[in-house]
């Protein structure tokens, strides 16, 4: 998809609070909790949509990891209690584990994603799959404390 | 050609996270073969396990894979990924299991 401005997807987080920082989670599902704050302090989830995702998980298993180190927490489109389409960051310091004994399932990267709008949220996708598999930003998203760090990583990479 | 009109079904849990997301990376790589593909279509797993057999290719998520076990006895290939936006894994992926050279 070409985009003129680049891919400002990280400068949208910071612009729009949908930023996280934490040292940890108490568990997965603690960990998706977590994920959902910033989207439901501004209204775009209501606070059952994290239970939703909770209740995926258990149901389909860990699916929400999608690479190493990288989860994406998030229900189906059009859920109930979701009013609009965007997606949230956050960093845990410590990995939480999705599945005991396996490693590869687990994160310290989230990408929460909400959608009641097919097009936009298609664009948000592309946006997030293209950032996501530019290696160098993965790896400084891991190592990312702030959101000036954040702002960093977009300029550096995705303008 | 290998490859050319075959039908792609991409499968996760709700149609509209990860499936998404294999769908553009299998897109990518569709393209770099020059391939033209006879149906791309992503869909949540309730809607796949029925359809698959339907389709040629199934794309999803590695632990997804035994769920379409049934087609894959029909001779439907099913190409299961540890890292759904990964293009290069579609690519060996696919061309191990001759679906492109």
């Amino acid at each position: 998809m070409i985009r003129v401005g680049g891919n400002g997807l990280l400068r949208e987080f910071v612009e729009k609070n949908h930023v996280k920082f934490a040292e940890s989670a108490k568990d997965w599902k603690d960990a998706i909790r977590m994920s959902c704050e910033t989207l439901e302090a501004d209204g775009t989830v209501e606070e059952n949509y994290k239970e939703e995702i909770i209740a995926c998980v258990e149901k389909y298993g860990p699916y929400i990891v999608i690479a190493p180190n990288i989860a994406m927490p998030h229900s189906q489109e059009g859920a109930h209690g979701v009013h609009k389409t965007e997606i949230a960051f956050m960093k845990l310091q410590k990995p939480v584990s999705f599945e005991p004994g396996n490693p590869e399932m687990d994160a310290q990267l989230f990408f929460t994603l909400a959608s009641c709008n097919p097009d936009q949220h298609l664009d948000n996708m592309s946006r997030l799959s293209e950032m996501l598999c530019n290696e160098q930003v993965v790896e400084e998203l891991a190592k990312a404390e702030t959101m000036p760090d954040l702002l960093k990583i977009q300029e550096q990479y995705l303008d | 050609m290998a490859g050319q009109n075959l039908k792609f079904l991409v499968c996760c849990a709700n149609g509209a996270g990860s499936s998404l997301m294999a769908q553009m990376a299998l897109e990518k790589v569709l393209r770099k073969y020059g391939i033209t593909a006879g149906k791309v279509h992503h869909c949540p797993l309730s809607e796949g396990k029925s359809s698959a057999a339907q389709y040629d290719v199934i794309v999803c998520a590695q632990n997804f894979a035994n769920m379409f076990g049934d087609a894959e006895k029909k001779g439907v290939k099913v190409i299961p990924l540890k890292n759904v936006m990964s293009a290069p894994e579609i690519e060996t992926k696919l061309k191990e299991s001759g679906i492109i050279d």
